[in-house]
């Protein structure tokens, strides 16, 4: 990449280790270790903001006599959460390139209460889009008996008739795009217990060193019984306990999986800026030659680079092309 | 990226448009651990506004931009292994905890 003028970069031995603790479809819980803070929290950033999901982002009301006004009814159907899984196929509005990209899934609503007792207006009611048979609310006609979630309650007479769009977003954008309950970390504490101070007490016995994590009234305690030396808590500043909890449009695997990912990508469009690509079309060129001059070099002559391309490396197909970090602005080719 | 030197400049801050704390402070770490920068430090100038200004002085052997792009590359290896790491521990905990359902 950087040919040889450049310092050679020194490598740290940060291997970070994971050690997955619980593990269920919606809550995944595992220790991050080696690796500092800001990681996980940079983790943590993005798995709340930037893993996207889809949620029902429009709402055209035809017909709506329930006790909820329009908007009311939109905010509490954009908060449904909806299967994410398409979200990785799917295009943001503004994504669009060539106009077959899937952005908008379609939902619909049409109940009218003709009985004389409550109607529980639910996310099961929702009619969902024949094209995109997946993308439904959790717990959708759940076999298992998980309720679905109510959107309004009508009485006799009272009718709802609305569309819905449902599209890609993320966190950042609205909170009803997040994926996650919580995403959260905590750094794990390290008990250390003075042997000689406390063969002169009674039994003292750690049962769960989480617990303990905070935990001044152990310490106090221990003051109080004349030694204040025997328990000492410390925190393994290089060492979490991270817990997502998926609200069940993903799952909590796949979202930090996701999470990671999506932070290559970020770091990797950051180690690219700075560069300037060069491209030319060919079809018929054998050889290309990238040459570099400034205003003076022109007076006199001459030129500053001349960088051969080479033919696997800087040629797709038949465009020549090659990517130069952080030059001068004043350079001409 | 806007950078007020040009290449070669072993003080410079870099104000990066599109970014927040998530990248930035785990730049300044990786950028602190590095013996030949001495000072690294980052600002957001205004919240609603998504950029962040990374100031990096080196010692001299190494421009600031190449501390950066070292940074960079620190970043993507550590991501990286967090990937593979991550998908093996969950393969490894599939395999001892069966799904049961």
């Amino acid at each position: 990449m950087y040919t040889g003028i450049t310092a050679k970069r020194l490598a740290y031995d940060r291997k970070p280790v994971v050690e997955v603790r619980k593990l269920t479809f919606d809550y995944a819980e595992f220790i991050l270790k080696d690796t500092d803070i800001s990681m996980a929290n940079a983790l943590r950033r993005v798995i709340i903001a930037e893993v996207p999901t889809i949620a029902i982002d429009l709402v055209e009301i035809e017909n709506n006599t329930t006790v909820l006004n329009d908007e009311f009814l939109a905010h509490r159907l954009g908060l449904i959460p909806l299967r994410s899984e398409k979200a990785e196929q799917m295009h943001r509005p503004f994504e669009v390139a060539t106009g077959d990209e899937v952005t908008d899934i379609h939902f619909s609503l049409n109940i009218s209460c003709t009985s004389d007792s409550t109607q529980y207006v639910t996310s099961d009611d929702l009619v969902i889009d024949p094209d995109h048979p997946e993308v439904v609310p959790i717990n959708y006609h759940d076999a298992s008996g998980e309720k679905p979630i109510v959107i309004v309650k009508m009485r006799k007479g009272q009718e709802l008739r609305l569309r819905a769009i449902a599209r890609k977003g993320v966190g950042k954008d609205h909170a009803k795009w997040i994926p996650v309950a919580t995403a959260t970390y905590h750094i794990m504490p390290e008990i250390h217990i003075n042997e000689a101070l406390l063969d002169e007490l009674t039994e003292v016995e750690i049962d769960n060193v989480e617990n303990y994590r905070y935990d001044g009234d152990v310490l106090a305690k221990a003051e109080e019984l004349g030694k204040p030396g025997v328990i000492s808590i410390r925190q393994k500043t290089d060492e979490f306990i991270f817990r997502v909890e998926s609200t069940g449009v993903l799952a909590a695997e796949a979202i930090v999986m996701k999470a990671v990912d999506l932070l290559l990508a970020r770091i990797n469009t950051l180690a690219q800026a700075g560069s300037t690509n060069f491209a030319l079309y060919s079809s018929s060129a054998t050889g290309v030659s990238l040459v570099l001059f400034n205003e003076s070099c022109m007076a006199h002559g001459r030129t500053l680079h001349e960088i051969p391309l080479d033919k696997d490396a800087n040629r797709t197909g038949h465009v020549w092309h090659i990517m130069l970090p952080l030059l001068n602005t004043d350079l001409l080719y | 990226m806007a950078q007020d030197a040009s290449p070669d400049f072993f003080g410079a801050t870099f104000a990066i448009e599109d970014e927040d704390h998530t990248l930035a402070n785990t730049l300044r770490f990786f950028l602190n651990k590095n013996p030949r920068v001495y000072f690294v430090g980052y600002s957001m100038p205004h919240p609603t506004e998504e950029i962040v200004n990374i100031r990096v002085q080196t010692t001299g052997e190494v421009s600031a931009h190449q501390a950066l792009r070292d940074a960079c590359e620190d970043v993507k290896d550590v991501a990286q292994h967090i990937a593979s790491t991550f998908q093996n521990a969950v393969a490894e905990f599939r395999a001892q905890n069966p799904v049961t359902k």
